[in-house]
């Protein structure tokens, strides 16, 4: 067995969340901001403070204009919600109080340009220290920053022009931020692996959006990878091997080019995602940048299944996105996906992701006040964020999702709201398309259970695995010591599935499954089997997961299916779709049990 | 001179972006803009961002602004309506 080569090897494995799926093998380059730069104390002569000063003045310009171009670079590349996070920094750089602090440090110590900067910004680093409040106190990554970047400038060189990479490199960090991913050179960078982060921070998403595989919340990779050496990130399964042993990397390299050759890029985007059997399945993207619109077409996506509009947010608050500029970038996703549509998930704010000021921290953010609840409580981001959306909607076809719906009443309190701001729009003639169709998540089990009255007045359904999987077995999956119960093939998700299925088709209501079993190619076939036709995935795993639907037949997979429904356990099912599915589709399954 | 004391009140007090908010309001005006904490007396420089981070003053913090100018009166004004709106906040930063 691979496995057990694996305990017997010296290569340091290392587990952390699986970020953005896919394998890469090369050498660390490791960016390790304090590390960078060497300075020393220099005492200088009266006559030279005057050069020092000067120094200073033409770092803090230099600086300035460095972060210019990088708030330049990052809006067009992540969008303009992400280049706020700079608006601090350029304002420090501007500080005349902080101007006549380095000044006057070099004047009355007499010391070189590069000390005063470190001392200054460790001597307000200090101060931020002492403040009892844990967030302000985490600040002071902002004001490391900005002394970072000086005595970049400072020092003369950099250790890493990162705009010039000449080789490919697994970028280690302790995070992957905006302004480091605005200065690297993407097209040698194969991977990354952070310490912190989870699925849904930065490292996370500029990888999913570039389709390059990350591993994040590592912990400690830095310390132990050195720039150099080997190592092997395997996006999917979550892991790190450190100077993995030859055999290892052989193992890695081998099924790296089996899952190359079951397409993981743009090869096979013009076949369609078909059964052998000729049964066609719908595959959409899960999209959370206006960047990963271009990836849409380059995995061959049937327009967006799922917009998780909260990104919009995401780094750039305490600032919420105004009506003008949500429907820019709802324009884009209408614009991009023409006749196949873009479905918006409204904001799914609340629980884990964002708080709103007013409310209080919550015991239990997971069953707490977030998405649809937290829309119906705060009615005017609502409505703000529906009169987008409505006028983006002349420009293409979209339709919008109501997140984490438990009761009747909040569809139907959704609906008042979306038909009384169309007619708003109406009343106050401001062009907008009104056909817009309005779907369901179903993440809660209520939800599911009551999904033939919820088929009755809404558009479509969405099954959000994710959550409807946390909620049935009652496991937070991020919880290290109850994470194995995390178990998407459970005979209880198996049937709160099928019984998705058997209401869509007698409501004649369209069902999409959109979490990420749908990325999953073994999982994605279990839920073709149990009758799912539609599947919104990340992008990056559409051509995998369509190589494994074109590798079935679906009336086996379904008889299968029917088999693994009469099991009474998550380990059960696994074992026969692993048994099976190799028989039945041994092109592309029969490597797949054999995984390292 | 003019002042006035407000509490800060948006959930993650005066960080970075909140503090810049403020620095650039502040900028809008002739007249010099002072904070003061009203439990330590530290004072800071409203006009810089550097000096309005060191107050490090999260929610609940009371204030005393004091503006010294041609256009004091409306450099308050403005100052108090950006605290007591929460610095424009309607949600604070996430968890992310």
């Amino acid at each position: 067995m691979a496995s057990s080569s694996v305990t017997r090897s010296r290569g340091l494995k290392l587990e952390g969340v699986p970020a953005s799926p896919g394998i890469a093998v090369g050498r660390v380059l490791r960016l390790d901001e304090r590390g960078r730069h060497q300075f020393y104390y220099i005492g200088v002569s009266a006559a030279q403070v005057r050069m020092e000063i000067r120094r200073l003045h033409e770092a803090l310009q230099e600086a300035s204009a460095q972060l210019q171009e990088i708030k330049v670079r990052l809006a067009e590349q992540l969008g303009y919600e992400h280049s706020f996070i700079l608006d601090a920094h350029l304002l420090m750089l501007e500080d005349k109080q902080l101007i006549r602090e380095l000044e006057h440090e070099v004047r009355t110590r007499r010391v070189n340009a590069e000390w005063a900067v470190r001392t200054v910004a460790d001597r307000a680093i200090e101060v931020y220290k002492q403040v009892n409040d844990q967030y302000l106190r985490e600040r002071t990554s902002d004001l490391e920053d900005v002394a970072s970047r000086l005595l970049t400038i400072l020092s003369g060189h950099e250790e890493f022009d990162l705009s010039k990479l000449d080789q490919d490199v697994i970028i280690v960090a302790k995070n992957v931020g905006p302004s480091t991913v605005a200065e690297l050179d993407f097209t040698h960078v194969l991977g990354f692996a952070t310490n912190t982060g989870g699925l849904t921070s930065h490292s996370a998403i500029i990888a999913r959006s570039l389709g390059i595989p990350a591993v994040v919340g590592l912990h400690d990779v830095t310390r132990r990878a050195k720039t150099g050496n080997m190592i092997v990130i395997d996006g999917s399964a979550g892991e790190v091997v450190l100077r993995p042993t030859r055999l290892m990397l052989a193992e890695y390299r081998e099924r790296q080019q089996r899952e190359t050759r079951r397409g993981t890029r743009s090869a096979d985007n013009q076949k369609a995602a078909e059964t052998l059997d000729g049964v066609r399945i719908t595959l959409r993207a899960n999209v959370e940048l206006p960047a990963e619109v271009e990836s849409i077409t380059l995995f061959g996506a049937q327009g967006i299944g799922l917009y998780r509009s909260e990104f919009l947010f995401l780094n750039r608050l305490p600032n919420l996105p105004g009506e003008d500029e949500q429907y820019n970038v709802y324009r884009t996703l209408a614009e991009a996906t023409g006749e196949a549509g873009a479905s918006i998930r409204v904001f799914d704010l609340g629980g884990d992701k964002l708080t709103l000021a007013g409310f209080e921290a919550e015991q239990n953010p997971a069953l707490g006040l977030r998405a649809i609840r937290l829309s119906l409580r705060v009615e005017h981001i609502f409505r703000t964020q529906l009169r987008a959306i409505l006028r983006a909607n002349l420009h293409g076809k979209l339709r919008v999702v109501l997140p984490l719906i438990s009761t009747i009443t909040e569809l139907r309190d959704a609906k008042r709201i979306i038909s009384e701001v169309k007619q708003e729009l109406a009343e106050a003639r401001v062009e907008h398309n009104a056909t817009l169709p309005v779907g369901v998540m179903i993440e809660v089990p209520a939800a599911a259970m009551m999904a033939d009255a919820f088929a009755r007045e809404a558009d479509f359904l969405s099954v959000g695995t994710n959550d409807l999987i946390q909620y049935i077995l009652a496991v937070d999956r991020a919880n290290e010591n109850v994470g194995y119960l995390y178990q998407p093939l459970h005979p209880a998700i198996l049937r709160t599935l099928a019984h998705l299925v058997r209401t869509a088709d007698s409501t004649q209501v369209p069902l999409e499954v959109c979490g990420e079993m749908a990325a999953n190619p073994l999982q994605a076939i279990a839920l073709i089997g149990l009758g799912v036709r539609a599947l919104s995935l990340v992008p990056a795993s559409i051509p995998l997961v369509k190589n494994a639907i074109r590798s079935v037949e679906l009336q086996r997979v379904q008889s299968l299916m029917k088999d693994a429904m009469k099991l009474t356990s998550a380990t059960e099912v696994e074992a026969l779709l692993e048994h099976e599915l190799p028989r039945q589709a041994p092109k592309f399954f029969a490597a797949w049990s054999s995984k390292p | 001179m003019q002042e006035r004391k407000v509490t800060i009140s948006n959930r993650l007090g005066l960080h970075a972006r909140a503090a810049a908010r403020l620095v650039r309001r502040a900028a809008d005006f002739t007249s010099t803009v002072q904070l003061i904490r009203e439990d330590t007396a530290e004072a800071a420089d409203g006009k810089s961002i550097l000096s309005v981070l060191l107050l490090a003053a999260s929610r609940g913090t009371s204030l005393i602004i004091k503006t010294h100018g041609d256009d004091e009166e409306r450099a308050l004004n403005a100052l108090v309506e950006l605290v007591e709106q929460k610095f424009g906040e309607e949600l604070s930063d996430g968890v992310f």
